[in-house]
């Protein structure tokens, strides 16, 4: 295991996990209606399909199936980022457990293809005023060195 | 209506006055003979409605705001119809206006990093659909573009379109124009600008009276309905769906006005990207689900085709500006069908749908038939 040389901070709180070792990828707060077994992200208090209010907080791990995808040739978020300033990705992936997310992706277009699995990672978006590392959450396939 | 543009120096007001004013005089009434009104804004500051309104006269008449997003026109012209259907007023004027270029400088939150759901622009999840398409149907990026084509050389058609070509559009136009988000282009995309539109909404014999010689533009069904649970749901962006929305809606007004898809002479949608207008040409069941490509290949959607599609340019060159969208649509049908629309006027149209997504979301359509 190795440990992250800046503290690591989520571009938003609720939504993952920002684990210590830099290698581990993100787990996504989602939440198990114990009624009915559906699962949601993010997490809410009353179940969307059965209005059941008996719901728990559950982690599901960052992997997952590619439902679509595209690339968009707008710079995101100002990034300097050559990856992002060439076209980034955005996929909608879903999760073995049910959730579809809707995240930006790693990697060049041509690496995608519907139906592929896919592993989250962590992703510096810049430095905040503190020095720490702003992450944001990507999908890459699984297989595909960084 | 006010012409559809970008208009850094004009104001909400003006052009919603402009807009009013011409809508009432369409109708032969005066400010005095409004019951009510109907303001669709998004991009809204509080007081915005009434204080617009406030352009028109001081009367004391109830003014409501409603926001619905992309449908917030077509949200407040439901509200207009069931008050006047219910009795309640003999006039309902429907005022939408927006000013998007002032949203887009203005804004920070639309584009801050905080918000993590911003990196999902409204033209990537709508390429999500074109992508999921493509793998699904084997839908070609010349599909699109054969819409936007079609659509770019309605709206040269009409005065009050945003985007004007000057020479006729090809679909090979479309797909070479700037990628925005793969595989849609900015020729299958909506601008961004700024208008207003109105409409009036009374009774059918006060419109008769008013206009004997004109035919009467009847509402035959309304319905807004928003999101049932679906496996699958996605719960952040700026989503709209999922696509059964648009089915389950359109059921509704085919059962209320009494009419099936087959009746329609034409429709206008939220064709804010490309692959919106093909998905709906199949949810709203102008064609059989699969037969959208071969269907646009044939022409079928074209003006003087099997029903005619986004006859004054629709989201993609009349222009998107927001409050006013749905509007444009109701007065693109309603000329239709009175024959009043000019070098774009269909044949003898009877029956008319207008569609429209909120982004959230929502979904209002309304059918519109003349006497």
């Amino acid at each position: 295991m190795t440990t992250a040389s800046k503290p690591r901070v989520p571009i938003k709180p609720g939504l993952f996990t920002v684990p210590e070792d830099p290698s581990a990828a993100p787990k996504f707060l989602c939440t198990r209606c114990e009624d009915c077994g559906e699962h949601f992200f993010p997490r809410r208090a009353i179940c969307a399909k059965c209005l059941s209010e008996k719901t728990a907080d559950v982690e599901c791990e960052g992997r997952g199936t590619l439902y679509s995808y595209t690339f968009v040739h707008i710079p995101l978020f100002g990034s300097t980022n050559i990856e992002h300033v060439e076209g980034y990705g955005v996929g909608q992936i879903d999760l073995p457990e049910g959730p579809r997310l809707q995240m930006p992706l790693a990697g060049k277009q041509a690496e995608f293809r519907i139906g592929q699995q896919l592993r989250a990672e962590l992703d510096k978006l810049r430095d905040d005023d503190s020095g720490r590392e702003v992450v944001i959450p990507r999908f890459r396939p699984v297989g595909a060195g960084r | 209506m006010y012409p559809f543009g970008t208009y850094y120096d004009g104001s909400n007001g003006e052009m919603a006055r402009k807009a009013g004013m011409a809508a009432l005089k369409d109708a032969g009434l005066s400010f005095r003979d409004v019951n009510a009104a109907y303001v669709g804004h998004i991009f809204a500051q509080v007081m915005s409605g009434v204080r617009v309104m406030k352009e028109f006269g001081l009367t004391g008449i109830p003014v409501q705001r409603i926001e619905n997003a992309s449908a917030t026109g077509s949200a407040c012209f439901r509200e207009a119809c069931l008050a006047v259907s219910a009795g309640h007023h003999d006039v309902a004027m429907v005022l939408g206006f927006d000013k998007m270029t002032t949203m887009i400088q203005q804004s920070t939150q639309g584009t801050a990093p905080e918000n993590m759901e911003d990196a999902i622009l409204p033209a990537a999840f709508f390429a999500l659909w074109a992508t999921r398409r493509m793998h699904e149907r084997g839908m070609k990026p010349e599909h699109l573009a054969r819409i936007g084509a079609k659509n770019f050389n309605n709206g040269a058609l009409n005065p009050m379109s945003q985007r004007q070509a000057k020479a006729a559009v090809t679909w090979e136009k479309v797909v070479e124009s700037r990628m925005v988000a793969w595989p849609l282009t900015t020729m299958m995309s909506c601008p961004i600008g700024d208008g207003a539109a109105c409409a009036i909404v009374g009774r059918a014999d006060l419109a008769k009276k008013l206009h004997p010689d004109r035919p009467v533009v009847r509402v035959t069904a309304s319905t807004l309905q928003s999101e049932r649970y679906v496996p699958g749901h996605i719960f952040q962006g700026p989503v709209v769906g999922p696509a059964q929305m648009t089915v389950d809606a359109s059921k509704e007004v085919y059962e209320e006005a009494g009419v099936g898809p087959e009746d329609l002479d034409l429709v206008q949608v939220h064709d804010a990207f490309a692959i919106e207008e093909l998905e709906y040409y199949e949810l709203l069941g102008l064609c059989k689900e699969g037969e959208a490509e071969k269907c646009i290949e044939q022409g079928d959607f074209e003006r003087g085709g099997r029903v005619a599609v986004s006859t004054d340019g629709g989201l993609i060159a009349r222009g998107h500006p927001g409050g006013p969208t749905g509007l444009a649509q109701i007065w693109e049908t309603t000329l239709q069908l009175r024959g009043e629309a000019g070098k774009r006027q269909l044949d003898k149209p009877r029956i008319g749908l207008c569609h429209m997504m909120g982004g959230g979301s929502v979904c209002v359509i309304h059918i519109l038939q003349r006497d």
